[in-house]
């Protein structure tokens, strides 16, 4: 049977590999060879280690970033209703002042200029309410002083305007 | 020396070079490649399946290890064959269920022509379960001789007999395996 059995093996070379080794065996032929660099990224453990860090540091990075603003919010609200209470009762002092000296309607452009700050100041109150920060107290903060200037160049407009009837009186006198 | 299985892949030294420079996927590439050739080549000389994954799995992690003293003047294919081969082996010597021959006492006669079987009316499931049955030495050497195209000298480098004793050897194993194809046990 000498070349039977050599030719009918040699014939059927392929059939005689029929086993089939378990896919364990290359897990732990890649354990064992340490150093690999690994090009099969979803597979890779150390990339998802990279990733669960990084995912680690972004959160802890957003929570800080968040508390941060939450405070600078909270700290901006604290300042600014301070901020309000004196520029407010200035504002109001101001106001009763030219109203004291104006007869109401004589000054149409400035009470436009005025009411209209007064719209902005109204939205960026809402604002600071809704989402406190550091640029909306800064905005209030000018619009408040808008206002008082604004205001101020009335009141000196309104005692220039009565300066020259005062000098007239005293002439007369 | 004729080679099937093992061989049947071309060399793929651009595989071997990514897998110099410790790329992980090229490891894996080769792996794929030839884990299966021998994977067999193993199971065929311990001829049990929970050592033969020991072997797949050392002889891959000695050939990737010395990758870097595989010399391109050397088949790629013959370096991993005797790889596996070697590990086999040992695995089997260290069983030590069945000692290999020494000497030439183990010397049997040629086969007289009378026992050539007419044509060959056996399955390859029948001729494996056979060869699975022949004792270590014997089953080592016929593995050797016709599966893996090694030639009698190199069988007697590799298990460290003499070329007249794997011949004989050989002789014996193909009479046992015709006893035991005939034999109808199988």
């Amino acid at each position: 049977m000498k070349d039977e059995l050599k030719n009918f093996i040699d014939n059927n070379r392929s059939a005689f590999d029929d086993h089939r080794p378990p896919e364990k065996i290359w897990s732990a032929i890649e354990s064992a060879l340490p150093g690999m660099r690994k090009r099969s990224l979803w597979n890779s453990v150390s990339l998802w280690r990279a990733a669960a860090i990084l995912f680690l540091g972004l959160s802890v990075y957003f929570f800080m970033t968040k508390t941060l603003q939450r405070n600078e919010g909270a700290l901006s609200q604290v300042e600014f209703t301070d901020l309000e209470l004196f520029y407010s009762s200035q504002i109001a002092e101001k106001v009763a002042l030219i109203n004291d000296i104006d007869a109401p309607g004589e000054s149409d452009l400035f009470t436009q200029d005025f009411q209209r700050l007064d719209a902005m100041y109204q939205v960026l109150r809402e604002e600071m309410k809704n989402r406190p920060s550091e640029k909306v107290k800064d905005a209030l903060v000018l619009n408040l002083l808008v206002r008082i200037d604004l205001l101020n160049q009335q009141i000196k407009k309104l005692e220039d305007s009565r300066r020259p009837a005062r000098k007239a009186k005293a002439s007369l006198v | 020396m004729e080679y099937k299985g093992l061989e049947a892949v071309p060399i793929h030294d651009e595989l071997i070079k990514r897998c110099l420079q410790g790329d992980r996927q090229a490891h894996y590439e080769l792996y794929q490649l030839y884990h299966r050739s021998m994977y067999n080549v193993g199971y065929r000389i311990v001829n049990n399946e929970e050592e033969a994954q020991d072997v797949l799995q050392e002889a891959f992690i000695s050939a990737f290890r010395n990758l870097d003293h595989y010399r391109v003047d050397s088949t790629c294919g013959v370096w991993r064959k005797k790889i596996v081969v070697n590990k086999a082996i040992n695995k089997v010597k260290k069983r030590r269920m069945e000692r290999l021959p020494e000497d030439d006492r183990w010397d049997v006669r040629e086969e007289a022509s009378a026992d050539v079987l007419e044509g060959f009316p056996f399955t390859v499931e029948k001729v494996k379960n056979a060869i699975k049955r022949l004792p270590d030495g014997y089953r080592m050497v016929l593995s050797l001789y016709l599966l893996e195209g090694y030639d009698h000298g190199e069988i007697a480098g590799i298990l460290g007999i003499t070329e007249s004793t794997s011949k004989s050897q050989f002789n014996r194993s193909k009479k046992k395996l015709k006893e035991l194809l005939e034999g109808g046990m199988l």
